[in-house]
Order: structure tokens, then sequence, then C-alpha cells
């Protein structure tokens, strides 16, 4: 047999490649050294600040919704806003795991466990908002089919119902996927540990031992999560979408929210994943593993996006004006009014989400670090105020003017919205030390095989 | 009385050492034999599996129409039994609202579905693999082949056939547990 024939040489053009087996295994292991000082400074940071979230939610089951700012007609505000954008944030891990790998993209391989990683989480976090929301958060299995003797049953023809059955999907199936991605790295750390920690990573890889039985198995199911997981990451903020697009309201009702919320969604994910590597790979030494290939793809992603986003925003305010529908006029004249209420959210998210990303279609501005990751923390501030403004602006300028109101977010919800952030952000740093934040058996399909030579069968 | 059964365990430090003892052992008729690998490499699929597709997908196909089917039902028999939630005028069994959640249901049945089909199929989850099987080595760098029930008579020729491939150690027996030094 001709090996020479079979076996596929790796792509040489890729800097600072491992060049063997051990050499991925090792690197990655490194995480479960001893912690830094940084690396327990920022975990306590995120504590802190899911303590506040946590306070603050306290005092609104003690005190009711009244402490939040919503009231009508702004029933949703900042909860259904950072429901949105975290939902959102969840989208850039399932389309660089599942979509970029269907298609074959090579660069996926340094950053998807880390973006997967941040799709679970962010959907974990996007999950507590409609709680916060429901007030009586005791209650909240009722969003639920379940029979029951108070005849209460969902209504399926509401997007809000489609929205249960999509995200909650999204999150079994984004967990499924990004848990049978982990079980032969977990393998690797179980072998290179000792003691109650060997014990744990023994039970979490389920036995894993590399047979051929398993891995005939495993890459038949992975191929097919991808596949699944390809029309779901699609689906889920369509879905999001239709919760305001199915609604009669000014500003909402349009039939381009669809495909502008999946944009802007993978939009905000790959910026997530830009500002989240970055220091990850600072803090870890992943530098081999994820470096400026990675960040200037990430940077292309995001400019495709911003440019798909920005005709969006252009054109919602074209069928705004084709249609003659005076509502319609109305509310998008008056959302681009700098003096008006919400002015400053608009030309913030317009900044942020159009203008500043163009400066990545320089490559010395997408390769360097300081340039990344303030823009891409500016996009992640836009698609908020992007949010904030379809959101809040339509509901606080409904047809009846007699019910404008102004909106402004109580320190509790701000504070609920901190301690979101650092829920993520303590699941992400968590993970990140325990558990192979970089793909090593994907990193060791790179790695040129060890061959001896060619020989006859 | 039969000789009890023996282990023989090869371990290879190339692919493609390892590509040609599985052939040789194909071509002299054994089987039953187990390959370790640290990473998923077509090539062994393609000699171990001769580009039979995983049954995996036999699972995902009956997952997904379940899926379909209980969207389906859950949507139309709750509005059937319920015909007063019935917004906008819709029909009570609307077809285009509920393809949203038989979509979704299909793709989470599906998903959950290939998993069980996964598990299943790989033998997973077990902990009480032979500890000839039970090597580091293997999750590390090395590939390796082995025979957890061979014959005794065919011990010696496996073993040729096992070292004149590459390997880098073929032992039998007791010695096929690797021990890993001072381990908790």
């Amino acid at each position: 047999m001709a090996l020479v024939e079979v076996i596929d040489p790796n792509d040489p053009g890729k800097p600072n490649r491992p060049q063997t087996y051990q050499e991925s295994n090792r690197d990655i292991i490194r995480v479960l050294l001893k912690p830094s000082s940084m690396y327990i400074a920022a975990l306590l940071l995120t504590i802190a600040m899911m303590g506040y979230g946590g306070w603050c939610w306290y005092q609104q089951i003690v005190w009711g919704m009244g402490v939040a700012g919503i009231t009508h007609p702004t029933m949703w505000g900042v909860y259904i806003v950072t429901f949105v954008f975290w939902i959102g944030i969840g989208h850039a891990g399932t389309l660089i795991s599942a979509i970029l790998f269907l298609v074959r993209s090579r660069w996926r391989t340094g950053v998807y466990r880390a973006s997967e990683a941040m799709t679970v989480f962010a959907v974990m976090t996007a999950l507590l908002f409609p709680v916060l929301h429901l007030g009586r958060c005791w209650q909240a299995y009722w969003f639920f089919p379940y029979p029951n003797q108070r005849e209460l049953w969902m209504n399926f023809k509401s997007p809000l119902m489609w929205d249960v059955f999509a995200i909650s999907t999204y999150f079994t199936v984004s967990s499924v996927f990004f848990f049978v991605g982990l079980i032969p790295d977990i393998a690797i750390f179980r072998d290179h540990s000792r003691g109650l920690v060997k014990q744990i990573y023994g039970l979490l890889s389920l036995g894993w031992r590399g047979t051929h039985r398993q891995w005939h198995a495993y890459m038949a199911a992975y191929g097919f999560f991808a596949a699944f997981a390809a029309p779901l990451v699609l689906s889920v903020h369509s879905v999001v979408s239709w919760d305001f697009a199915m609604a009669p309201t000014a500003g909402w009702h349009s039939t381009i929210f669809p495909p502008y919320f999946v944009a802007g969604a993978i939009y905000s994910g790959c910026a997530m994943v830009i500002s989240l590597l970055m220091p990850m790979s600072y803090l870890f030494n992943w530098h081999k593993y994820v470096n400026t290939w990675h960040y200037e793809n990430l940077a292309k992603m995001c400019l495709l996006t911003s440019g798909i986003l920005t005709y969006a925003y252009g054109m919602e305010y074209f069928v705004s004006w084709y249609s003659q529908n005076p509502y319609e006029q109305t509310i998008f004249v008056w959302r681009a009014t700098l003096s008006a209420d919400y002015g400053w959210a608009f030309y913030l998210m317009v900044f942020c989400n159009c203008i500043a990303p163009l400066a990545w279609y320089s490559k010395r501005m997408r390769t360097n670090p300081w340039s990344l990751y303030i823009i891409a923390a500016l996009v992640n501030v836009g698609m908020w105020m992007e949010r904030f403004n379809i959101v809040v602006s339509s509901l606080a300028h409904n047809f009846d003017p007699a019910t404008w109101w102004q909106y402004v977010p109580t320190w509790i919800e701000v504070g609920i919205l901190v301690g979101s952030a650092g829920w993520f952000m303590f699941w992400f740093l968590l993970f990140c030390k325990t558990f192979p934040a970089v793909a090593i058996t994907e990193i060791k399909e790179m790695v040129t095989p060890p061959v001896k030579g060619r020989l006859e069968a | 009385m039969d000789a009890p059964a023996i282990r023989i365990k090869a371990v290879y430090a190339h692919l493609d050492c390892l590509l040609t003892g599985i052939e040789r052992l194909k071509k002299a008729g054994y089987s039953g034999f187990t390959v370790q690998a640290p990473l998923p490499r077509h090539e062994i699929e393609e000699i171990m599996y001769e580009g039979q597709p995983s049954h995996v997908r036999w699972w995902t196909l009956t997952g997904a129409i379940t899926g379909l089917a209980t969207g389906l039902l859950l949507t139309a028999l709750t509005h059937a039994t319920w015909p007063m939630i019935n917004p906008g005028g819709k029909p009570v069994v609307a077809i285009v609202p509920f393809t949203v959640i038989m979509f979704e249901c299909t793709i989470l049945f599906g998903a959950l579905a290939t998993f069980a089909g996964m598990m299943f199929h790989a033998g997973l989850p077990t902990y009480w693999f032979d500890r000839a099987l039970r090597d580091p080595r293997m999750t590390d760098a090395s590939f390796g082949i082995t025979f957890l029930r061979a014959l005794p008579k065919d011990k010696d020729r496996i073993t040729d056939l096992l070292r004149q491939s590459g390997a880098s150690e073929v032992t039998t027996g007791d010695d096929t547990v690797y021990e890993v030094p001072n381990d908790g």
C-alpha cells in the first residue's frame, strides 16, 4: 500500500504549528498548573460582579418589579435587551464550530472550542433573563408544556412559544455538541493527571480510549451534530427576531428582521470571541494556537456581517419611506433625531457597528492587537445598543402619543446586567482553567503524522 | 482442554507502520483486534471499515423523524383539545406557525438520538475496559493494535507480523498492561 498517497500533508504555511502530538498535548495541559495571580484576580472580580447582580435580583424579588424601570408602555427594557444580546453572542460559537467545520475551514481549529464554550455560557446567561423579567421567578416552569389541572396549555401560534422551543433546543444541542467534542480531550487530561483529579476526568471522559470503534462512531456523530447545528444557528435568531417582527408595532413589524438579526448575532459573537480570546491567549500562553491569523479571520467575518448590518439599517429607512406608512416613518425619524430621547443610542450604535469596524479594511489594523481589541469592544457595545434601540424606542414611542414615555434603566437593572457579565465570565474563566479550551485532538490533526517511510503491505 | 486465550499488544510510533500492521493482519486472516489512535485518521477508518458508514446515521434519521412527528402532534393535539387559543383567526391546526416547533423538535430529537447512537456504537460510557487498552500513550502520541483474546497457537505468528510491520513494542500476556509510574 502506498502510504504516501493516503497521508494528507498538512498546510505548512502557518506559523508556529506544533511539530508533534506530544507538543500539542503538553502545551494545552499547561493550563492545569497552579493559577496565576492575574487569573485569580479576574475570577474574584467576576464573583464580585455576580454577587452584586445577585443582590440586585434579591431586591427585585423582595420589593417587586417596581424597582426595575420597566413600566407601561415600555414593558420590555434592559432584561429583554440583554437577553437578545447574550443569545446573539452565542451564535458565533456554533457558526465557528459547525458551519466552518462543514466547509472545512482550517482556521477554526484554534478558536472553536473556546467559541463553543462561549456559546454555551452565553445561552446560560441569556436564559436567566426571561426568568428575571418574569418577576415571580419561582413560576418559571410555566414556560414549558406539561399536563396540568388548570388547563393552562401553550399557544404554539405565539412567537414567544417558538422562542422557548428554539432557545431550549439551541442550548441542548450546543451543550451536547460541545460535550461530545470535549470527550477525547478530557481523556488526554485524565491520562496526564493523578489522584482525585484523574478520577474526575476519568468519569467525564466516559471511559474514552481512542479505539477504532469509538472514533468511527464519534466522527459520524460529529458530522451529524454539525449538520444539525448549522441550520439551528440560523433559525434561533430568526425566531428571536419574530418576537418583535410578528407584532404590529412600528419599527418591529418587518420581514427583514430574521437575516438582519442573524447577521447581527454572528457579528457580535465574532467580536466577543476576539474580546475573550485575546486576554485568555495572554493569560494561558496560547499564542502558538490562537494568534493573529485567527484574529484576522474573525475580523474579516465581522467586516462581512457589519456590511450586512449596515445594509439592513439603511434598508429599514428606505422601506419606511417607500411604504408611506406614517407610523413607520415617524418612529424611524424619531430614532435618528439626536435631540430625541434615544438619539444618542442610535448614533452610538451606528458608530460602533457601521463606522468603527471600517478600520479593519486595512490589514495593518486587522493585525494590530490594540485595534482588534478596541474595535471588538466597541462592536459589543454597539450591538447591545442596537437591541436597546429596537426594543425600547418602538415601545416608548408607540401609536398612542398619550402613552409616550422615556424609559430609563434603574440601578437594579444595570446591576443585573453587570451581574450577568460576571456570571458569563466566571464560567468561561473556570472552563479555560479546568478543561481544554483549545481542541487538542483537532490541533493534532494539523500536525504532520509521524511516518517512518514508505512500507509495502 | 484448550489453553486460555492470551493478550497481545503492539505499540506504534508511526502511522504508516500501524497501517501496514493492520493490513498484514487482515491479509493473514486475523480479526477481532482493537486499534487505538490519539486522533481520528481516515486511513485507519478506511482499512478497518472498508468504507462502510457508521450505523449512527440510522439513529439520527429515527430521532429526526420522531421529532418531526412529536412537534406536529404536540402542537396539533394541544390546539385541537383547547381550540379557544386562536389568535388572529388562524385555523385551529395551523401548519405554518407550527412549522417552527416541528423544526425545533426535529433538530432536538435528531441530535439527542445521534448522541445516544454514538454512545451505543462507541460502547460508552464504559469504565471497565481491559487493562491492556487503558494505556495513556494511546491518548498522547502512540498508536496501538491489541488482541484481547488471541489463540495461543497464533501468538508467534501475530507477534512476528506486528514486529515486522514496524511496531516499537510488542508485548503479550500481563506485559501488555502499561504501568503508569507513581500513579496516585
